[in-house]
């Protein structure tokens, strides 16, 4: 065992458990946002009541994301380009990829649009009211509104593409048909997550 | 009716030179393959451009799919230029040497890296010494059935020059070795070295190289079940990951 095989296995487990559990749990809470601003602050603040919640998110997202990306961006760039062999799955590496690149752009905009601005502004907690005057904004709504709906297309297509690989590299899915019905089921979790994302959005369009 | 052929070839005088393009144009004999058009040039090693120049030169020997040598980049796609129907192809015809290995001449590249790595991945049955070994195990139905398919394997290169991964600066084995160490994995008598195999697969340019592209299963000409061999390696190691921590 060496450090660039432990690393590549902590990185893709990392993809997996935590981050994308918590991918799915935060777009998940994104669904209060149909329940109205009062209901949808309280769910997002009460998480901050517990002594550990920033050291949760520190340890379950920050560190495992940190590793994950510097992994990834190493990973785009360690390799050939072969364009001529247009296989479907050759697309999916490379979208996978790509996709990688993007979400890592958006999670930087994100975390600098709903957390580090408002708190430098002082108007951290009232997400509800902040994420829809961002949304409905004359000028730079349709802006807002293209970012996020890129970056959740891109966020929900890398996770699930990658639980898909993820069957592979650890030996989980063996077989030509086992592999092809986790892709099955990549397709549903990417279908279902983006119907529920855009749907809980919908609230604040 | 075609009655000439067009072939574009990428040569190369010797290992140090650089690549230069030249055009061929041969006479169309229907059923050819890119092989028999090789022949044709040879034979008459003049450019389109009327110049008589050095014959181009490839590597072939059983003509019929199964050594593996012949293999080179056809119209963009790495195939066996043997089996390769002059009918089937787009012309003008476009050759070119693998670009994952050093260029000998022409065609001709030096596929050493691959057979290397079936050495460092000791595909091989450890049976060793000039005594009487008596007879051999007998290989059950179940996994005789899967270690044949594994087995065809001509060590072409086809599925590590359509690998992104395999580069000519990394030293991914690439999935021919992967699969090699599966087929000598549950082999009754090479599974006795098993875990050295895990070992090495477990070190840089082992089984974590890989990214998942599946090019490799694509472009097999034995369609050997590459990423199946991919992942049952994954499984095994990542069995050996979790053996190491909790037994070390
Ligand atoms: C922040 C920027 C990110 C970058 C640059 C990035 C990059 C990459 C790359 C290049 C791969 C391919 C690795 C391979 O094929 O072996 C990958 C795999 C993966 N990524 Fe990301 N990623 C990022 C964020 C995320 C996020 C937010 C999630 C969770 C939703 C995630 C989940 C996964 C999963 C599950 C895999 C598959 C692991 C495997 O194949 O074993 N990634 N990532
Ligand atoms: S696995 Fe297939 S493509 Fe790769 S070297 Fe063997 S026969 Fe060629
Ligand atoms: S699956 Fe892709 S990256 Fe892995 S060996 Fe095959 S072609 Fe290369
Ligand atoms: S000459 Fe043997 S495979 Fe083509």
């Amino acid at each position: 065992m060496d450090s660039h095989f432990i690393l590549r296995r902590i990185s893709s487990l990392a993809g997996i458990v935590p981050i994308g559990l918590f991918l799915v749990y935060h777009l998940y809470m994104q669904l209060y946002l149909h329940s109205g601003a009062e209901i949808y602050n309280n769910e997002v603040n009460s998480f901050y009541d517990s002594p550990l919640a920033t050291w949760a998110l520190i340890i379950v997202v920050y560190i495992p994301l940190l590793l994950h990306s510097i992994m990834g961006v190493i990973l785009v760039f360690d390799n050939k380009i072969q364009p001529s062999y247009t296989y479907f799955s050759h697309l999916l590496y490379w979208l996978q990829r790509l996709s990688g690149i993007g979400v890592l752009l958006f999670i930087i905009a994100h975390i600098w649009n709903a957390k580090l601005g408002p708190w430098i502004e002082g108007t951290w907690g009232t997400h509800f009211e902040h994420l829809s005057s961002g949304f409905t904004d004359p000028e730079t709504g349709m802006i807002t509104k293209t970012v996020y709906v890129l970056g959740v297309i891109g966020a929900v297509f890398h996770f699930s593409n990658g639980l898909n690989t993820f069957c592979m590299t650890w030996g989980i899915a063996l077989t030509p048909t086992s592999q092809k019905r986790v892709r099955i089921f990549s397709y549903l979790v990417f279908i279902f997550l983006i119907v529920s994302t855009f749907y809980a959005l919908s609230a604040i369009w | 009716m075609l009655d000439t052929l067009t072939f574009k070839i990428k040569r190369q005088n010797n290992a140090e030179s650089s690549p230069y393009w030249e055009n061929f144009v041969i006479q169309y004999i229907p059923n050819s393959n890119v092989i028999s058009c090789l022949m044709d040039i040879q034979t008459n090693p003049v450019n389109s451009k009327g110049e008589k120049v050095a014959p181009v030169v490839w590597q072939s020997n059983c003509l019929e799919e199964v050594c593996g040598s012949c293999t080179m980049v056809i119209n963009g796609k790495v195939h066996q230029a043997c089996s390769a129907l002059i009918d089937k192809l787009e012309k003008p015809i476009i050759l070119e040497p693998m670009s994952k290995f050093p260029v000998i001449r022409d065609l001709i590249v030096d596929r050493s890296r691959m057979f290397d790595a079936l050495k460092k991945v000791q595909a091989w049955v450890s049976a060793d010494g000039y005594h009487d070994l008596g007879p051999g195990d007998s290989q059950s139905q179940s996994v005789q059935e899967v270690a044949y398919k594994l087995s065809e394997c001509m060590t072409c290169g086809c599925c590590v020059e359509a690998c992104p991964q395999y580069t000519k600066d990394n030293n991914f084995l690439g999935a021919a070795a992967i699969n090699q160490a599966r087929l000598f994995n549950i082999h009754q008598k090479g599974n006795d070295i098993t875990e050295q195999r895990l070992d090495t697969l477990m070190q840089e340019g082992g089984i974590s190289d890989c990214g998942n592209a599946q090019n490799c299963v694509e472009v097999c000409p034995k369609s050997i079940p590459l990423t199946e061999s991919i992942a049952e390696i994954g499984r095994q190691v990542s069995g050996k990951l979790w053996r190491n921590i909790f037994k070390a």
